[in-house]
């Protein structure tokens, strides 16, 4: 799934708007960290609920069926480190259902959510990846319980909003247990763990 | 009809048609439904792979083969409990196990599974003792770790105990051919009437009335192995036959013997004379080796040469034998008596000595001495050879006789005797080279198994099996590329076999040859779909590409398809660790420590999860129980020191680390974790001066470099710490670590906080 080559994102990505590319390309070193968290949405349309942004089906959309903002909700059972999180939208397909203002909220809970990045897409087709570090080397990941994304609002000024999928990225771990940093050279690799 | 359905089942399991056999034989178990039919029908649905169908005609049934073939039913299907109680009853607890070398060994499989290791080692040092050449059951040994020394199984005190085997067969033969089975005798007449030729049918019927009776003993022994003697026994008279009808002098020594049966009852020796002397004439060695072959599975070297002695020579001590045996019924004598007793004092000491050393003539020396119905016929397998070996030693003994040539047969014995002994001896001695190479390899001793290897014969050297052993030597002494090479001759001189493929299938993962490895997986599933080790295979292939959810499928599927393979279950257990999921992990590696509890790997996994777990505690005993079972292991060390240094044991964490280094001293591991524990006590110098030697094995690696900074940082040489992060950030870490060393970048002119979590 994970391919190696680096996403190429536009120059609009400069100004903070994005368009979907139509791959998803994703670095080795990251996996999908959402497979044991808690999603939920706040609103949905029958047959078009949150099991379809996690289905690994570009068919299947979620579908919003209330007053903006959308939210769509992750809860980790842990503190986990993110890096990247990836949504798949179709302009062609869903036009006004097209999300065009995301707000990306994290924290502990619903209580204390705080925004750490908006992004706004350009009529986008295919996958689009926002990272979630900061600009600090020293921010690369975001270290929370909770993950919020917010569609504030979309293509056309649509009412309710579509989105096909939905993944989040963090850093894979050590495969050997307890140790400061990876091992990258074959050396050390062939000789660090047993099979 | 009853032999003739007989006959015809046996045939048609011997030739693979196994629907036919049930058929016939569900006829015949209708006609006559005796339990020796019932053993010939389970038979016939296991080699049809229908162990329930066996299952439920054998049940509860008492004859000791009966129990074996249930035992082996229950096994099947994996009823351990019902297979453990057919093979030794509870209320009878000294009650023979059927087939002795072959119901000890199916015990011990039983409680090897069932966990019960002691009584699993005493069954199979049984069936070894028994009989020395059950590798099997030295192969289980080995695995549960409790063998000696494979001299001691395959010593010389084995080679007489095979020896006497064949003597007490021939013995057992000769009581039995006393105890003659009327109805047995017949059948057997009728069918060995059915293979052998025309002519001699009528010399034929009475020796076969000899011969039957060995037969008889054999049949009531195992239905399976009756099965196949009997198919032999009529091959073998037919030969025989073919040699009566060629030759003229007999008849006179036949109608001799006749009526010197007829007297005595006891006609063997008369009728196997005549029948043995034209066999000796048209019987060569080689096709007496192969007749003998056929009949012996396992001796087969060995009774051909004491065909061909006896052929060639035997025939006047049994002569000589026969007369004295007949001593009574010398009335009708021909020559043939006379000869016997001219030379009965000298052959019949010479007979008396070969007896003494094969199983196989003791036919012949049964059948001319009637008078000593004392021996005992030992196995029946042996019987079916014997009863050929005597009408062989018959008629060779007739052929002496008529020509007078009792010297040739007292020399020819020796030559028999000889002849087995070596065979005996080169047998037992490439087994005792390939036990204590296989022994060595499940110690884990690899050096000392590969040295013994070496001593093998080229021919033995390069099978498929022996140069797996090697790899797998290779393979835990860490040699990846030695390991690969070996496995990759190995598949090519027999690709077909999916044996050690596993271990293989690890080599390349471990040397992250991506290619290679898909290939060897899809070239073992178009092999055999139904073999975990390919699916094994194929989930390296996948986990190397870091599709964990794929490789645990895949190796689920070999889980499925044999519960008793301990590395699947391992290699499962692995896939849950990377997945996270610690829960089911420990699950796998605790079933796979079930099937073979000195799998090393899986007590490895354990640690490596509580690890990771922080159970610092159960980490240390479980590396530890690793580290018992494979103590050549550097890896187990460095991780048993890590676990160490996690409890703070330091000192016996740093021992262990010198252990390891000593051990292999290509590992750059234990270096570093040294270094790392060296940072913690402080130790910085020290640390540093392991890193730098590190930095020379290793120049590529960027956690060297990163923990190099890090403790300049320490030190407060902060240019220096500068230089070695740059070095580290220039090759390019993981993300997490670029994080972590920018931080300690930009944090290097602060004041070091307390518990920097670098």
């Amino acid at each position: 799934m994970a391919t190696e080559s680096e996403g190429e994102e536009d120059a609009a990505t400069a100004a903070g708007k994005l368009t979907g590319i139509p791959q998803l390309s994703v670095e080795d070193d990251l996996r999908e960290m959402a497979n044991k968290a808690a999603w939920s949405v706040s609103s949905c349309k029958p047959g078009n609920g949150v099991l379809s942004l996690r289905d690994d089906n570009l068919d299947t959309y979620w579908q919003s069926d209330g007053a903006q903002p959308h939210l769509v909700n992750i809860q980790f059972q842990k503190k986990v480190k993110l890096q990247l999180l990836v949504l798949y939208v179709d302009f062609k397909l869903d036009e006004s259902y097209t999300p065009s203002k995301i707000s990306i909220r994290a924290g502990d809970g619903f209580h204390n959510l705080k925004e750490i990045k908006t992004v706004e897409l350009v009529k986008p087709v295919g996958w689009v990846h926002i990272s979630l570090s900061g600009t600090d080397p020293r921010e690369t990941f975001i270290h929370t319980f909770m993950l919020q994304l917010a569609v504030l609002s979309n293509h056309l000024n649509g009412r309710d909003t579509h989105i096909r999928q939905i993944k989040v990225y963090g850093p894979r771990p050590n495969p050997v247990p307890r140790q400061p940093f990876h091992f990258t050279s074959p050396e050390f690799i062939t000789y660090s763990c047993l099979r | 009809m009853e032999t003739l359905l007989m006959d015809r089942v046996q045939s048609s399991l011997r030739l693979f048609m196994p629907k036919n056999a049930i058929f016939l034989c569900e006829r015949l178990c209708a006609e006559f439904p005796t339990e020796s039919n019932l053993q010939l029908l389970a038979n016939c649905y296991l080699g049809n792979n229908q162990a329930y169908c066996a299952y439920h005609i054998l049940k509860g049934k008492q004859m000791p083969q009966s129990r074996y073939l249930f035992a082996i039913s229950c096994f099947q299907m994996n009823l351990l409990r019902e297979a453990e109680a057919a093979l030794s009853p509870a209320n009878e607890p000294n009650s023979e196990v059927p087939n002795g070398a072959a119901g000890h060994y199916l015990l011990g499989l039983i409680y090897r599974y069932t966990s019960r290791r002691s009584s699993a080692v005493d069954h199979f040092t049984q069936a070894l003792s028994i009989d020395p050449l059950l590798w099997a059951a030295y192969e289980e040994l080995c695995i549960l770790g409790a063998v000696g020394g494979a001299s001691d199984y395959f010593s010389d005190v084995a080679a007489s105990r095979i020896q006497q085997q064949y003597l007490s067969e021939s013995s057992s033969h000769k009581i039995s051919i006393g105890d003659e089975d009327r109805s047995i005798q017949s059948s057997r007449v009728l069918g060995l009437n059915d293979s052998s030729p025309k002519q001699p049918k009528n010399l034929h019927s009475n020796s076969i009335k000899e011969i039957s009776n060995t037969h008889v003993v054999m049949a009531a022994g195992q239905a399976a192995n009756s099965g196949s003697s009997n198919l032999s026994l009529y091959n073998t008279p037919s030969p025989v036959a073919s040699q009566l009808s060629g030759i003229a002098p007999p008849p006179l020594c036949r109608n001799g013997f006749f009526n010197a049966v007829s007297c005595d009852g006891s006609s063997k020796p008369a009728a196997n004379a005549a029948i043995l002397a034209p066999r000796r004439k048209a019987m060569e060695e080689g096709r007496l080796r192969k007749v003998s072959g056929r009949l012996f599975s396992d001796s087969g070297p060995r009774r051909s040469t004491r065909l061909s002695g006896e052929a060639t020579a035997g025939i006047n001590s049994n002569a000589s034998q026969a007369g004295g045996g007949t001593g009574t019924n010398h009335s009708s004598s021909s020559r043939f008596l006379g000869g016997f007793s001219s030379s009965s004092s000298k052959t019949s000491s010479a007979a008396f000595r070969t007896m003494t050393g094969r199983k196989g003539p003791s036919c012949i020396s049964e059948s001319f001495d009637e008078g000593r119905k004392t021996e005992v016929f030992g196995d029946s397998c042996g019987e079916d050879a014997s009863a050929t070996m005597s009408s062989v030693a018959i008629f060779v003994d007739c052929r002496y006789l008529e020509e007078d040539k009792i010297n040739l047969h007292a020399g020819g014995l020796s030559v028999h005797d000889s002849k087995l002994i070596n065979g005996i001896r080169e047998l037992l001695g490439l087994l005792r080279t390939l036990g204590e190479g296989y022994r060595f390899s499940c110690m884990h001793r690899s050096q000392e198994a590969l040295e013994v290897y070496q001593k093998l014969s080229q021919n033995q050297y390069n099978t498929g099996w022996v140069l797996s052993q090697i790899g797998k030597a290779h393979f835990e002494m860490v040699d990846y590329f030695e390991a690969a090479r070996f496995f990759d001759l190995a598949r090519r001189v027999s690709p077909y076999s999916l044996e050690g493929m596993d271990i293989y299938s690890t080599i390349l993962y471990h040397l992250k040859e991506e290619m290679k490895l898909s290939y060897l997986a899809q070239e073992l599933i178009s092999t055999d779909r139904l073999a975990p080790q390919a699916w094994c295979a194929m989930g390296n292939c996948y986990s190397l590409q870091k599709d964990h959810e794929t490789a645990l499928k895949n190796f689920q599927r070999a889980v499925h398809l044999d519960s008793r393979f301990a590395y699947a279950h391992t290699l499962s257990g692995h896939e849950y660790v990377a997945l996270e999921d610690f829960e089911n992990g420990i699950k796998c590696y605790q079933r796979a420590l079930q099937v073979d509890e000195r799998h090393y790997n899986s007590w490895y996994g354990l640690g490596v999860i509580y690890l990771r777990q922080e159970k610092f505690q159960f980490a240390e005993h479980h590396f530890r129980r690793a580290f018992f079972i494979n103590p050549r292991s550097s890896v187990l060390m460095c991780y048993l020191g890590m676990s160490l240094h996690s409890l703070r044991r330091n000192e016996e964490a740093l021992e262990m680390i010198e252990k390891a280094i000593l051990a292999d001293p290509k590992n750059p591991l234990p270096l570093y974790q040294k270094a790392n524990i060296l940072l913690s006590l402080e130790r910085y110098d020290e640390a540093l001066m392991n890193l730098d030697q590190l930095k020379e094995c290793a120049p590529q690696e960027t956690s060297v470099y990163a923990l190099m900074g890090k403790i300049y940082k320490k030190l407060n040489m902060h240019e220096k710490a500068m230089f070695y992060f740059g070095l580290a950030l220039d090759l390019k870490p993981p993300a997490t670590d670029v994080a972590i060393i920018k931080s300690a970048m930009e944090k290097l002119y602060l004041p070091d906080e307390m518990g920097d979590s670098l």
